[in-house]
C-alpha cells in the first residue's frame, strides 16, 4: 500500500478489532463508509461520475463512440474499461507505476460486465452488423483510501446510468454503407438501462472474519480478500476472487470462508444499495 | 499572424468575452488529506487538479546537493477533451508539458532551502477547453503554497492571442480552445508577477515583431490578474481556519 | 491492434472466412444441442462430470521438457497442450527496495496458430495478460517465497494447443515444473475448471464448450476456475465468469474440489517418476565419476613410476 507504514502494534489492535465486530473507525465488520456521489462533472464525457468513500476518491467519465461490432456478435456494442491512477492519488503511481493494479482493476470490471444478465450489449445496437455504439469507461482513482473495487464498480455504475447516448434520426442505406444522421437536439438523447449492472463487494479476510469496505489500514494487514460482484436483482451473482498477496499459510481463504461470503452476498449489497445510490 | 474571424465587429471575442477579459477563475485550496498539499482550479471550462508530495528524499539518481529537485508530471484525463485520449500520459505532448511546468515552478521555489531532497508536483488536466498550460501552472502555484513549501513570489501563467478587429489589432487575452483552434498565435507566458519577471515563455504560429510587445504586455497583464485572484483564494482559504478536513487529519 | 509487420496483412476490415461458414452461422439452440447427445454424452465421449484427466492415458504430463530451464513441465488434456518453464531465481531488475518475499513472475503466451478462432497476435493481448495475473495468484500461497528474498522466479507458460481449461492445464503444469526445478513448496497445487450451462455442468470443458457458456442467455451461466493446496485443503484461486445464483457456485465448487483431488495422485506420479528418474541419473552419474577418477588414478600412478624410474 502506498506509503503506509504500519508498525506490527497496530495491526495487531486492528485484527483484534475486527474479531470484536468493532473496527478502528468504529464500525462493524459489515459497515461501509461514507459515501459522496455526485453525477455529471464532466461536461466533454457522455456520462460522469464522481464518488468519495471516505479517502477513496475516484472520478469516472464515458465516452461514447461509433463503432462497428464484431462479426461473431452482430447484435451488440461494446464496452471497454480503462482504469488509470493518477499520480495525485500516490506518488508511486508516477509513470507506469500504477499500472499492474489499474489492469487488475479494469480486468474485474470487464469480466463483472461480460455477462449478458448484468449489462445487456444489446442497447448498444444501432444497426445490426453495421453500426453499434462502444462505450469508453475510463476510470482515473485520485485518492487511494483502500477498496478500489468497490467504489470503482459504484462509480462506474452511477456513471453509465448517467449516459447519454444521442438518439439516430435517421438512417441512409447507401450500398453496404450505412450514414447515420445523429440528433442535433443536446436533449434529444436516451438512457441506459443499468439495472442490473453489477457491483463489486470485497471481503477483506483479516484473522478468522470477513469485513466489507476495508480502509487502507485494514487491507494492509489481510492477506486475502475476495471480490464478489453482484447484479442489481440480487438473484445471480458473479464472483470472482482477487488478490493472495502473501503466503502465509494459516490465514488464507480456507473453503468454509469461502463459502462465507457467498452468503454475506446479498446483505452487503443492501447496505451498498442503502447507502450509496 | 493575426486570425481575421476572432473578433466580432462590435468587438467582442467568439464565447462572448471582451479582449482583455479572463475566463472565470474559480479555485479550492487542500482539496485532498493525502498529499501535503492540493489544489483544484477551474478557468473556464478547463478543470486541473494539481498535487505536491514532498519535500522528500530524493532517489539517488536525481539527487542534488545544492538544491531540491523539482519533479513534475502532467497527465490528462482521458475523457478530458473532446475527443477521446487514447493514453493519459507519456505522449510527446505531455512530457514537453511536464517539462515546461518544471522550468516555470524551479523559478518560483526556493530550491535552496532544500538540499537532497525532492518536490513531486502533479497535475491532472480533467478537463481541457484550452490554456491547460496556464491552468496547470495556477494550480500548481496554488498547490505549492498549499503545502508550506517557501515560495519566491506567485508564479502565475497566461497566454495571450492578437485578433483584428477592422484595420486595427488588439490583443486578447487567456486563450481558450476554440480560440487556440482558429490558428490564431498564442503567446504563453509564465511569470512571478510581483518581481516583473517572466519564467516561461512560449508563442506558437508567425507574429509581427511590431505586435509583439502588446501581446506580451497584454499576457503579463493578465499574469497580474490572476494573481490578485489567487491570492484572493489563498487569504480567503486561510481566513476560514481548519477546514473539517484538516481537523480529521490532526 | 497493433500492426504485425512480419506477415503480410489483409485489409483492415477483413474477417475471418469462418463466420461464413455452416457451422458458424448455427443458432444458439443448435449450438447447445451439439454438445452433447440423448445419452448425456459429449462429443468427445465423456460423461458431463468426467474430466479429460480421468481417462487413462488422456491427460498426459511430464516433467524436463526444455533442457534450457531449470525446471519444466508439459501437460496435455486431449487437444490443450501446455508446456512451462520455470527458470532459476535471480534478482529483481530495477527494484529499489528491499523485499521480504520473493516474487513469480508469470507469463502466458499462445501460440499463434494455438486457438480455433482466430489467429494469435506476437505482442502480448488482454487475455494473455489476465491469465498471467491469475496465474500468478494461484502460485504465490504454494511456493515457500520466504526462502529467496529480493529474488524472482521467473514462470513461463506457452500453450500450443488451446481447447478450454487453459488455465487449470497451465497451473498444473506451472505446479508440475515447479516442483521439477526444486523449488520448496508448501503442497502439490493441482486446479481445474468447469461450464455451467444453465443446470448443466461441464467438468473440464472444452473450447467450445467454454464459448457457449460465456455466451449463453441462460440464468446460469459461466465458468469457474479454482486450484487448490490438497494436503493444506486451501484454495489458491477462484475464478469466475458469468452469472450465477449462490447455490450454483457452492455446489460447482464442491465438484471442483473433488475434480481437484483426483488430480493429485496423478501429479505425484509425475513427481515420483521425475525423482526416481533423477535418482537413477545421479547415481549414474556418481558411477561414471568414479570409474573416470580409478582410470585417472591408474594413470597417474604410472606417470610417478616413470617419473621415479628415471
Amino acid at each position: 500500500m502506498a506509503g503506509l507504514l504500519l508498525s506490527s502494534t497496530e495491526k495487531v489492535f486492528i485484527v483484534h478489532g475486527v474479531q470484536e465486530d468493532f473496527r478502528s473507525d468504529g464500525r462493524s465488520n459489515i459497515d461501509y463508509r461514507p459515501m459522496e456521489l455526485e453525477t455529471d462533472v464532466v461536461s466533454h464525457a457522455s456520462g460522469s461520475a464522481r464518488l468519495r468513500l471516505a479517502n477513496t476518491d475516484i472520478l469516472v467519465g464515458i465516452k461514447t463512440e461509433i463503432d462497428t461490432p464484431k462479426p461473431d456478435k452482430p447484435d451488440m456494442g461494446k464496452i471497454e474499461f480503462l482504469v488509470d491512477g493518477s499520480a495525485n492519488a500516490t506518488p508511486e503511481f508516477e509513470g507506469r507505476g500504477g499500472e499492474n493494479l489499474a489492469s487488475s482493476i479494469s480486468n474485474t470490471m470487464q469480466r463483472a460486465y461480460h455477462s449478458s444478465q448484468a449489462f445487456d450489449l444489446k442497447q448498444l445496437c444501432i444497426v445490426e452488423g453495421k453500426q453499434c455504439w462502444k462505450l469508453y469507461v475510463d476510470i482515473l482513482i485520485l485518492e487511494c483510501g483502500g477498496n478500489w473495487f468497490d467504489a470503482v464498480s459504484l462509480a462506474t455504475k452511477a456513471a453509465l446510468f448517467n449516459t447519454r447516448i444521442p438518439l439516430v434520426k435517421a438512417l441512409l442505406m447507401d450500398g453496404g454503407n450505412v450514414d447515420l444522421q445523429l440528433s442535433d437536439d443536446p436533449y434529444d438523447f436516451k438512457f441506459l438501462d443499468v439495472g442490473s449492472a453489477p457491483l463489486l463487494v470485497t471481503l477483506c479476510k483479516i484473522g478468522e472474519k470477513c469485513v466489507v469496505d476495508p480502509s487502507a489500514e485494514e487491507e494492509s494487514c489481510s492477506v486475502i480478500s475476495l471480490i464478489v460482484g453482484i447484479t442489481g436483482n440480487s438473484k445471480s451473482y458473479c464472483a470472482d476472487k482477487g488478490a493472495s498477496n502473501i503466503t502465509d499459510v494459516d490465514i488464507k481463504c480456507s473453503t468454509i470462508s469461502m463459502n462465507g461470503p457467498g452468503s454475506l452476498a446479498p446483505k452487503t449489497l443492501k447496505n451498498a444499495i442503502h447507502q450509496g445510490m | 499572424m493575426p486570425a481575421a474571424d476572432l473578433l466580432s465587429s462590435q468587438g467582442l471575442r467568439l464565447d462572448g468575452r471582451r479582449p482583455n477579459e479572463l475566463r472565470r477563475i474559480r479555485c479550492k485550496l487542500g482539496v485532498f488529506t493525502q498529499p501535503d498539499g492540493s489544489a483544484y482550479l477551474e478557468q473556464g471550462n478547463t478543470k486541473v487538479l494539481a498535487a505536491v508530495y514532498g519535500p522528500h528524499q530524493a532517489s539517488k539518481s536525481k539527487m542534488s546537493t545544492e538544491a531540491v529537485v523539482v519533479n513534475c508530471q502532467y497527465s490528462m484525463a482521458t475523457f478530458s477533451t473532446g475527443e477521446r485520449k487514447n493514453r493519459p500520459r507519456g505522449d510527446r505532448k505531455s512530457q514537453e508539458m511536464s517539462m515546461h511546468l518544471r522550468q516555470a515552478l524551479t523559478a518560483a521555489i526556493k530550491t535552496e532551502m532544500y538540499p537532497r531532497s525532492q518536490i513531486d508536483i502533479y497535475i491532472e488536466v480533467l478537463q481541457a477547453d484550452g490554456g491547460t498550460y496556464c491552468a496547470s501552472v495556477n494550480a500548481a502555484s496554488l498547490a505549492l503554497i498549499d503545502s508550506g513549501i517557501p515560495l519566491r513570489a506567485y508564479v502565475t501563467a497566461c497566454s495571450a492571442s492578437l485578433g483584428r478587429q477592422s484595420a486595427t489589432h488588439e490583443p486578447l487575452v487567456d486563450v481558450s480552445h476554440i480560440e487556440e483552434a482558429a490558428d490564431g498565435v498564442c503567446l504563453t507566458v509564465a511569470s512571478l508577477p510581483s518581481t516583473g519577471s517572466i519564467a516561461l515563455l512560449e508563442m506558437s504560429n508567425r507574429l509581427h515583431m511590431d505586435h509583439f510587445n502588446i501581446v506580451l504586455t497584454r499576457a503579463m497583464q493578465g499574469c497580474r490578474d490572476i494573481e490578485v485572484i489567487l491570492d484572493g483564494a489563498v487569504r480567503q482559504h486561510l481566513a476560514e481556519g481548519w477546514t473539517k478536513q484538516d481537523v480529521i487529519t490532526i | 491492434m497493433p500492426l504485425d509487420f512480419r506477415r503480410f496483412n489483409g485489409p483492415e476490415d477483413s474477417v475471418s472466412y469462418k463466420i461464413y461458414t455452416k457451422d458458424y452461422l448455427k443458432t444458439y439452440d443448435e449450438q447447445l444441442k451439439d454438445l452433447y447427445d440423448e445419452n448425456g454424452k459429449r462429443k468427445d465421449g465423456r460423461e458431463l462430470n468426467e474430466a479429460r484427466s480421468m481417462c487413462m492415458f488422456c491427460m498426459f504430463a511430464r516433467t524436463d521438457m526444455v533442457s534450457q530451464a531449470k525446471g519444466s513441465a508439459y501437460v496435455e488434456l486431449r487437444k490443450t497442450k501446455v508446456v512451462c518453464s520455470v527458470f532459476d531465481p535471480r534478482e529483481i531488475p530495477h527494484q529499489n527496495e528491499f523485499r521480504q518475499l520473493g516474487q513469480l513472475y508469470c507469463e502466458v503466451k499462445f501460440a499463434p496458430f494455438s486457438c480455433p478462432r482466430k489467429r494469435r497476435p506476437y505482442v502480448p493481448d488482454v487475455e494473455e495478460k489476465a491469465l498471467s495475473v491469475a496465474l500468478r495468484q494461484a502460485l504465490e500461497p504454494a511456493v515457500c517465497r520466504h526462502f529467496f528474498p529480493n529474488y524472482q522466479i521467473d514462470v513461463l507458460i506457452y500453450i500450443l494447443e488451446h481447447d478450454g481449461s487453459c488455465l487449470a492445464a497451465a497451473i498444473n503444469a506451472a505446479g508440475l515444473a515447479l516442483a521439477n526445478a526444486a523449488v520448496p513448496m508448501f503442497d502439490i497445487i493441482t486446479s481445474c475448471s468447469v461450464a455451467v450451462i444453465g443446470n448443466k455442468m461441464f467438468i473440464d470443458p472444452t473450447e467450445i464448450e467454454e464459448h457457449i457458456a460465456k455466451n449463453s442467455t441462460e440464468v446460469n451461466h459461466g465458468i469457474i476456475t479454482m486450484s487448490v493446496l490438497s494436503q493444506l485443503k486451501q484454495i489458491s484461486d477462484f475464478t469466475q465468469i458469468g452469472s450465477m445464483d449462490v447455490e450454483c457456485v457452492t455446489k460447482v465448487m464442491e465438484v471442483l474440489l473433488k475434480e481437484c483431488e483426483i488430480i493429485v495422485p496423478n501429479i505425484q506420479r509425475v513427481l515420483v517418476v521425475d525423482v526416481v528418474k533423477n535418482f537413477e541419473l545421479k547415481k549414474h552419474l556418481e558411477a561414471e565419476t568414479k570409474k573416470r577418477e580409478e582410470i585417472l588414478k591408474k594413470k597417474m600412478d604410472e606417470w610417478r613410476s616413470l617419473l621415479n624410474g628415471q
